[in-house]
């Protein structure tokens, strides 16, 4: 078969950060497809996908979300009139309503990407879309288990795990460590876990006198979090980096020792972690993991194998994870070591390899 | 010592004696879980580590089978039991791995140091004295006079019994006693005969940064208190509900049902007096299917029961609504062990209507320049009676944040009262104390609302609303336990910007929680405080204990007051309710110096 020729429309995509603009930015650059991007104008947008294998149609935002979005689906609705792609790939459950109305006649087959958040929302439309959608891609057994909830039918649910991880050679074992936590996160969403990893250091200090945490990233809740530990005297151990780039992020990620991120899934709403690529990027560096026994994450980290899941609420559990890693070396090498093998397994190359099956058998039916 | 507590533990009771230091710990206890292996005070597998508890530890089982998942070996299924070998690991830093209501000592033989602590938000008193170069220690004052002098009475804590209604901690009745602070820790190294204290937690800064919906909000609500209220009803004996009727006590009651078929409540009405809850309270239990049971506190009990309560009390506790604990509390104990109760709910929720007052006078203050508005208030002051216009020209009167709240909290009291303070009282000194005592422990935020809440967290909420609670209960050998202040629901609360918790008149997340919870109860019910007949009782069954104690007695003999106030105030009584507020702190004291041979 020759290239399909694909359209993929997003309200995620690079530049913004985030998992989901990550994933979809891979899969166009591994796919090996003749792909149109329908995705908003965002600053820096020629930087980041200039060397994209696609065509990449930017769409200006409007002065609000609700009313970008309708300007989204207009021009997808737009595009897919006039390029007939052979297929539509629907990077946000949002753009799906829109995606199935234009794709009837002439038919085009789709595709839609699910995560976590918006299965909860909005349960009827989610529903009836899923059920006209030829294919539905769920990122992790959390995300799938979501999707069925929500109506998708079972025999057109796949699983695709993300790639993650990093281009990047062995870590060096050598590599001096000091005992150094570390979490890269944007500091938007209350269930990535600061708050706990915040109580929770008090008592790794008490059993590894020189931990640190270091926290990568910057958002909304920054100043919170910074005001918190000033306030409980934590300022002298934990330090805000701000939003790096990838090369400063991946330097502090193999300067440190344990990477922490205990996503809970909040109350009463299907949301939390649909995944967590960045446990696979911190098993990229070498870093065994401290993850939530719920949620995507169980997907992302291999209890016992690649990292220690425990109850994200539970601020001693926490605390005792990171401190068995930074306190016998041996498991620390094992698992981290396990999570670099892991984060190569499931390279962007597979994942986009996996998508691109369930493309082809789509479009040969 | 100990045999001072007996009314807390009744059911056994414990000491160890380390020969070589001197040190003694001593124990009592009211057996809730473990009531076989629970013999206190523990120690560790060597005997090198001693532990005495006050309290819960309602995380205890977690973190027994992390203690277990780290080789240590446990006996009992006793909380205390984890106290000691959670002391091996963490050292004093174990207090981060609590979860509840609790005061401890710790000895650790091999350090030659005792480690005492408190928990967050002073729900277990911790009283010591250290002066003689020894450390002693006790959950009751009377249990420490009885190990060796009492001192001089404070004169800074009458001044806040007779103002705020209660002894601003960390002082006490003597003044050689302190409280230990809720949330700190108390490290005292034999060889230096000298004690550090060290906070270990407060409530984090309210960054009000939590920008989730309300609905979202509400969720998370529901689950913190839901999981809180579940942990808190973990017990080997019977658990029942203190049922006012009000929002608080409606919703712990109501997330209570989820989780126990046999759900006793209880409440306590008056024969007298305005406010009378005993109706909600009812339609509550009926709501709910609880086995409730109702007690009414006629003038033959009041004239009974008041002046010995007060007179046994370890230090004065000058709210009325102590009273009605404890009769509750004697009612509850008959069915049960442990009781759940509302506590805490106002001061995190933002439920008092003084934290709205005070957000529309900073408004006000913002538009309004101060001589109009000083103007205004004389005018509101002077156009119509009633606490509603009071409180307006209050509002409109410029003045500062802290100055506005403290002239609320102690009713105007603080001020200059001609002819009412005795010699021991008159230079004011006490007044300006107290006064820098709270300035000190007022907030820094920008929001006024926000300040006073934080204030009452560590002030009104520590000493006054716990202490009753806990002196309530205990004094019946009855637990009591408070779900609104587990840890994570309390630091959620304070990312909550206070106009989300004020809206539609307070605890805003709580009504809509309840709302969910229990639809059929009405949360439209303005709040009513927990308004007892006091002006009735000291007018009939204990106006001839006033007349001994508040005009005869040692208030008068050693001058704290003038004699001719207790008078005025008495005869003001006749006609006027209001003069109650001036006169029950004044009995309170008085009965309390007079049972002090």
């Amino acid at each position: 078969m020759t290239s399909p020729r694909v359209l993929l429309a997003t309200p995620d995509f690079p530049p913004m950060p985030g998992g989901i603009q990550l994933l979809l930015a891979q899969l166009v650059r591994h796919a090996a497809w003749e792909t149109t991007v329908v995705c908003f104008a965002d600053e820096g947008a020629d930087a980041t996908t200039a060397d994209l294998p696609a065509q990449v149609v930017r769409v200006p935002r409007a002065r609000d979300h609700r009313r970008s979005i309708a300007r989204l689906a207009v021009a997808t609705a737009r595009e897919i009139r006039r390029r007939r792609p052979d297929l539509v790939v629907s990077g946000h459950l949002v753009l799906a309503p829109a995606v199935v109305a234009v794709t009837r006649r002439p038919r085009a087959a789709t595709v839609q990407f699910v995560y976590a958040k918006e299965l909860a929302q909005r349960r009827r439309v989610v529903r009836q879309v899923l059920a006209r959608i030829d294919a539905t891609i769920a990122i992790s057994d959390y995300s799938r288990n979501l999707a069925l909830a929500a109506g998708a039918p079972r025999e057109r649910l796949h699983l695709v795990l993300p790639g993650g991880g990093i281009d990047a050679p062995a870590p060096a074992q050598t590599l001096a460590r000091e005992p150094t936590v570390v979490t890269v996160a944007r500091l938007e969403d209350r269930y990535k876990g600061f708050d706990v990893v915040m109580r929770a250091m008090p008592l790794v200090r008490a059993e590894v006198h020189d931990a640190r945490w270091v926290v990568v990233g910057n958002g909304s809740l920054r100043a919170e979090l910074e005001s918190t530990a000033r306030h409980w005297g934590l300022g002298g151990y934990v330090s805000f980096l701000g939003a790096v780039d990838d090369a400063t992020r991946d330097g502090v990620l193999r300067r440190s020792s344990v990477f922490v991120m205990p996503s809970r899934v909040p109350a009463g709403r299907g949301e939390g972690e649909g995944f967590g690529i960045v446990y696979l990027e911190a098993g990229a560096a070498g870093l065994p993991v401290v993850a939530a026994d719920e949620g995507g994450a169980t997907s992302a980290v291999l209890d016992g194998v690649t990292g220690l899941l425990c109850d994200p609420r539970d601020h001693v559990a926490v605390a005792d994870r990171i401190v068995r890693l930074l306190t016998d070396p041996q498991l620390a090498r094992r698992l981290g070591e396990a999570g670099y093998e892991r984060q190569r397994e499931l390279s962007w190359e597979r994942m986009a390899r996996e998508v691109d099956a369930v493309v082809r058998s789509l479009i040969a039916r | 010592m100990a045999q001072r507590l007996i009314h807390r533990g009744p059911d056994d009771g414990g000491v160890h004696v380390d020969p070589s230091s001197g040190v003694a710990i001593g124990a009592r206890r009211l057996s809730i879980i473990d009531i076989e292996g629970g013999h206190q005070p523990l120690s560790n597998e060597d005997g090198t580590v001693w532990a005495a508890l006050n309290g819960e530890i309602y995380n205890y089982p977690r973190l027994r089978r992390q203690l277990l998942g780290r080789g240590h070996q446990l006996t009992t299924q006793c909380d205390t039991e984890v106290l000691v070998h959670l002391y091996e690991d963490f050292g004093a830093d174990l207090v981060h791995a609590l979860e509840g209501m609790f005061a401890f000592v710790i000895w650790d033989s091999r350090r030659e140091e005792l480690v005492l602590a408190r928990d967050r938000f002073g729900e277990k008193p911790l009283f010591y004295d250290t002066t003689a170069g020894e450390l002693s220690f006790a959950s009751e004052l009377s249990a420490l006079q009885a190990a060796g002098e009492r001192g001089d009475i404070d004169a800074l804590a009458v001044t806040g019994l007779l103002t705020l209604g209660y002894v601003p901690g960390p002082r006490t009745m003597y003044e050689r006693v302190r409280q230990l602070p809720a949330g700190h820790v108390l490290r005292w190294p034999l060889a230096e005969q000298r004690a550090t204290i060290t906070r270990y937690w407060e409530m984090p800064p309210s960054a009000s940064a939590n920008t989730a919906s309300l609905e979202v909000l509400v969720d998370e609500t529901e689950d913190l208190l839901d999981r809180s209220v579940r942990s808190r009803l973990v017990a080997d004996v019977p658990v029942g509900v203190l049922l006012s009727g009000g929002l608080d006590s409606t919703l712990v009651a109501a997330l209570a049902r989820r989780h126990t078929t046999d759900l006793k409540t209880f409440t306590v009405a008056y024969d007298s007096g305005v406010v009378n809850e005993d109706a909600p309270a009812r339609v509550t239990s009926e709501l709910l299917g609880s086995d409730h049971h109702e007690l009414r506190l006629g003038a033959s009990w009041i004239a009974e029961h008041v002046p010995a309560l007060l007179s046994t009390l370890d230090q004065p506790i000058a709210d009325p609504a102590f009273v009605a604990l404890t009769a509750i509390s004697q009612l509850a104990r008959e069915q049960v062990t442990v009781v759940v109760g509302g506590e805490g709910a106002d001061e995190l929720f933002f439920g008092y209507p003084r934290y709205r007052w005070l957000a529309r006078a900073q408004r006000l203050g913002r538009v309004v320049p101060p001589a109009p508005a000083h103007l205004a208030a004389n005018l509101a002051r002077r156009a119509a009676g009633g606490a509603r216009a009071g409180r307006l020209a209050d509002v409109l009167q410029p003045a500062s944040p802290l100055l506005r709240n403290l002239g609320w909290i102690t009713d105007g009291l603080l001020a200059d009262r001609a002819g009412f303070y005795g010699p021991r009282m008159q230079d004011g000194g006490d007044r300006d104390d107290l006064r820098a005592l709270v300035s000190e422990l007022w907030g820094h935020g920008t929001g006024s609302a926000l300040n006073a809440s934080r204030l009452d967290q560590r002030l009104y909420l520590c000493d006054d609303i716990l202490q009753k609670a806990d002196r309530a209960s205990m004094s019946m050998s009855l637990e009591m336990r408070t779900p609104f202040l587990e840890r994570t629901l309390a630091e959620f609360s304070a990312t909550v910007a206070p106009e989300i918790h004020m809206a539609g008149g307070g605890k805003n997340l709580l009504r809509r929680v309840l709302r969910r919870v229990l639809p059929a109860a009405g949360t439209g019910r303005k709040k009513t405080a927990f308004r007892v007949p006091v002006a009735d009782w000291l007018r009939g069954p204990l106006a001839a204990s006033v007349d001994e104690h508040v005009l005869h007695g040692r208030l008068v003999r050693d001058g704290w007051i003038e004699p001719a106030a207790g008078t005025h105030l008495v005869g003001r009584l006749a006609t006027e309710d209001g003069a109650a507020r001036e006169l029950w702190p004044l009995f309170c004291v008085g009965t309390w110096l007079d049972a002090q041979a």
